[in-house]
């Protein structure tokens, strides 16, 4: 049974019909990937599947439950996080207090609470590891508005992963990227596929082609084409551009 | 016998400049039907009237006579937020929906589809270098096995424009200055004189790519 899945969703902003019967399967332990081109529907699917936009028509369905229509926050608490394609970081914080405050325990406190946690090492210790998981070892102390932009990346993904996720969703993560950045960034993904269940929705082929198992098309609001990216590959048509020159089996 | 996809009965738009002695300056004339689904191509100058009709076909644009009925419905007497059941107008990446409200819409009759049927591609961005040629062509050919009619409009500018339109097209409508003309198959639409005197450096390309 698939981890995830999204089954006839359907969504329109008044007379714009910007979804139209996706579906999508995500097993576990699989790295997912979506792409199509700018205005697609990529980035409104990806909001629909993570609970900040309601389907009009549909079912969201994670680990056999039903969480169509369900809020971010008790979508998070399922146990799915999500980055976002534009920064969501607290510039003024550090990389350190950035995971911190995404921590479940310390998100139950409530206002005020960086101070206190200062002092609370077990929970400083917890986003050290996670920082130190996404290669960040040493820029604890950093202010978020002071490191490099794949770092930044990176600190996006850590912040993602505090919550301790089942399924971690990355939405655009090589945007803003260079490309000795974007190789970087498709190392940390690797290593993270080995513990987590992965969708990136991307435009970057490249980079999806690299590391995912199997890819959906998205284009018009619609699946418009699937599998895994050797299947993708042996388009005629994908074989005449850029794609050709992909590494992976021929 | 059902009714076909798309039926163009009569269709005539056009556009006068002028608040008093009002002169002609777009005319668009139409009148075809296709019965069954299909890959059409639909090639002409820019100016010529693609988009305009196209947008005749969703419903999104109001002719002057003629009528264009989508399985057996006059799509201008759909419900305005149904006619996208019906036939759906996809301009570049983005879908096209705008309709001016001339009735209310519960005097109009539903779409009687859950599914668009028409699905009109208003020139495509092609690009060979990102490799989503072939995923659409792949989506066309599956709309068409599902029964749908697809209509892909393009005005050529590169050789491989005219290659994947012989690929995946059977039939052919060519617009010149307000007139629509069906082919059968692609070898008719390029022996028309006209046909080879638009598509100028193209047309011997896609002379050798029939052979």
């Amino acid at each position: 049974m698939a981890l995830f899945e999204a089954r006839g969703i359907h969504k329109r902003f008044g007379h714009q019909v910007v979804l139209e019967n996706i579906d999508l399967s995500f097993e576990a332990g699989r790295l997912s990937g979506i792409m199509g081109p700018n205005g697609a529907g990529k980035t409104t699917c990806f909001n629909v599947l993570t609970g900040a936009f309601k389907p009009d028509r549909g079912r969201v369905i994670f680990d056999g439950e039903d969480i169509t229509g369900r809020s971010p926050d008790a979508i998070a608490r399922k146990g799915i996080s999500r980055s976002f394609q534009t920064m969501s970081l607290f510039d003024e914080y550090t990389a350190l207090e950035n995971v911190l405050i995404a921590l479940p325990e310390v998100r139950g406190r409530g206002f005020n609470m960086i101070e206190p946690l200062a002092m609370d090492g077990e929970a400083a210790d917890r986003a050290a590891a996670v920082l130190s998981r996404v290669g960040l070892s040493g820029r604890e102390h950093r202010r978020a508005g002071d490191l490099a932009y794949g770092e930044r990346r990176a600190l996006e993904i850590a912040v993602a992963l505090a919550a301790g996720p089942r399924l971690l969703f990355l939405d655009e993560p090589t945007s803003g990227l260079g490309a000795e950045a974007t190789a970087r960034l498709a190392d940390l993904v690797l290593d993270l596929k080995r513990d987590y269940s992965i969708v990136v929705i991307e435009h970057d082929m490249r980079f999806l082609f690299g590391l995912a198992d199997t890819i959906s098309v998205i284009h018009w609001g619609q699946v418009i084409a699937g599998g895994t990216p050797d299947e993708l590959r042996g388009n005629k048509w994908v074989q005449r551009s850029m794609l050709a020159d992909l590494g992976g089996s021929p | 016998m059902p009714a076909p996809i798309l039926e163009v009965r009569g269709l005539v738009k056009r556009y006068t400049r002028g608040l008093f002695a009002r002169r002609e300056t777009f005319r668009l004339e139409a009148e075809f039907s296709m019965s069954e689904s299909a890959i059409v191509g639909v090639m002409g100058p820019n100016g010529s009237g693609k988009t305009t009709l196209f947008e005749l076909i969703t419903g999104s644009n109001t002719p002057g006579a003629g009528s264009v009925l989508v399985m057996g419905r006059n799509i201008h007497d759909v419900k305005y937020k149904e006619r996208d059941r019906l036939a759906i107008h996809y301009h570049q990446s983005y879908q096209v929906r705008r309709f001016r409200r001339t009735r209310p819409a519960f005097l109009m009759q539903p779409a009687g589809h859950d599914y668009p049927m028409v699905h009109l591609f208003d020139e495509p961005q092609f690009n060979t270098r990102d490799g989503y040629i072939g995923f659409m062509l792949d989506f066309f050919r599956r709309l068409r096995s599902q029964g749908r009619l697809v209509l892909v409009c393009l005005h050529p500018n590169e050789p491989y424009h005219i290659e994947l339109m012989e690929e995946v097209c059977e039939r052919f409508v060519f617009v010149l200055a307000g007139r629509v003309r069906e082919y059968p198959d692609f070898r008719a639409m390029v022996e028309a004189p006209d046909v080879r005197s638009y598509l100028g450096r193209l047309a011997p390309l896609a002379a050798v790519s029939r052979r």
